[in-house]
């Protein structure tokens, strides 16, 4: 049972991995691209990390594991924020619609 | 086979990204390379299973080589803008 | 278990492959890196997997310090290197 619902996470996980792949392909602009990755990146880890949780052999190596998450969160939001941050005071426009009709 | 795969395109990655690293004319899309090429390569030495090389190439190759050479751009770049 | 989690091990590699070709190409020095974020993800994830298929536990210590350290050159680049003349063209 454990094991089925670890592999699900496994799987659930590369499809977000997937999502922010196509993301950073697709997406018009800085801003949207860093949406994509920033969220959809985490999620998969966070979803991979939790199926290795729960096959890991000890408590302590699943609180190990699980402690990677929060680390992850952090730096990619302190990381997104400062890009972000920087491409609004270069004043790069965000992606309007109309723009690609020109 | 699986495996196979996977180092086949770890090496492929690997020289890819020090061939652009060597080859890219500007240099910030040089130093962009270099800490591709050293997040692969820590990649690389936790498949040839030694984590501890691993983890200094993680640590001083992609972290702190990286962040260094691209100070040492932003310095330079300011003195050219600001002549 | 274990050959699932060397398939995903690959699949993220692919991934990351195929986005560091994709950044390489990018308009904006942002684009590009934008790579060090996603390896700061996609490196962990496959580093993580790499030690569930019986690679030895230290790998989830170099993954946390992949983790960590990408970030920093990430605002390396957003606080120093990034400056207004290199962005918009190619």
């Amino acid at each position: 049972m454990i094991e089925w619902l670890s592999m699900g996470l496994l799987l659930v996980g590369a499809g977000f991995f997937f999502a922010g792949t196509l993301g950073l392909l697709r997406f018009p602009d800085v801003y949207s691209r860093l949406h994509a990755l920033a969220k959809a990146d985490n999620l998969g880890l966070g979803c991979v990390l939790a199926g290795l949780a729960l096959t890991a052999d000890s408590l302590a190596a699943a609180l190990k594991l699980l402690l990677i998450w929060p680390l992850a969160l952090a730096a990619s939001a302190a990381v997104s924020f400062a890009i972000a941050r920087r491409a609004q005071a270069l004043g790069i426009a965000p992606w309007r619609r109309e723009e690609r009709q020109e | 086979m699986m495996v196979l795969v996977f180092d086949g395109l770890l090496a492929c990655a690997l020289l890819w990204s020090a061939w652009r690293a060597l080859a890219t004319p500007r240099l910030d899309r040089a130093i962009v390379f270099f800490i591709a090429f050293g997040l692969l390569m820590s990649l690389a030495w936790a498949r040839l299973s030694a984590p501890d090389i691993a983890l200094a190439e993680a640590a001083i190759g992609a972290g702190l080589t990286g962040a260094l050479l691209l100070d040492a751009y932003g310095a330079i770049s300011r003195r050219k803008g600001g002549k | 278990m274990t050959t699932l989690a060397f398939l995903v091990a690959l699949f993220l590699l692919a991934n990351l492959v195929v986005a560091l070709i994709a950044a390489a190409r990018g308009p904006t020095s942002a684009d590009r890196m934008l790579m060090a974020l996603l390896f700061g993800t996609t490196g962990t994830g496959i580093l993580v997997l790499l030690s569930a298929t019986g690679m030895g536990t230290a790998l989830v210590d170099v993954a946390l310090v992949l983790a960590l350290l990408a970030a920093i050159s990430g605002i390396a680049f957003a606080k120093r290197a990034w400056q207004a003349e290199e962005n918009g063209h190619d």
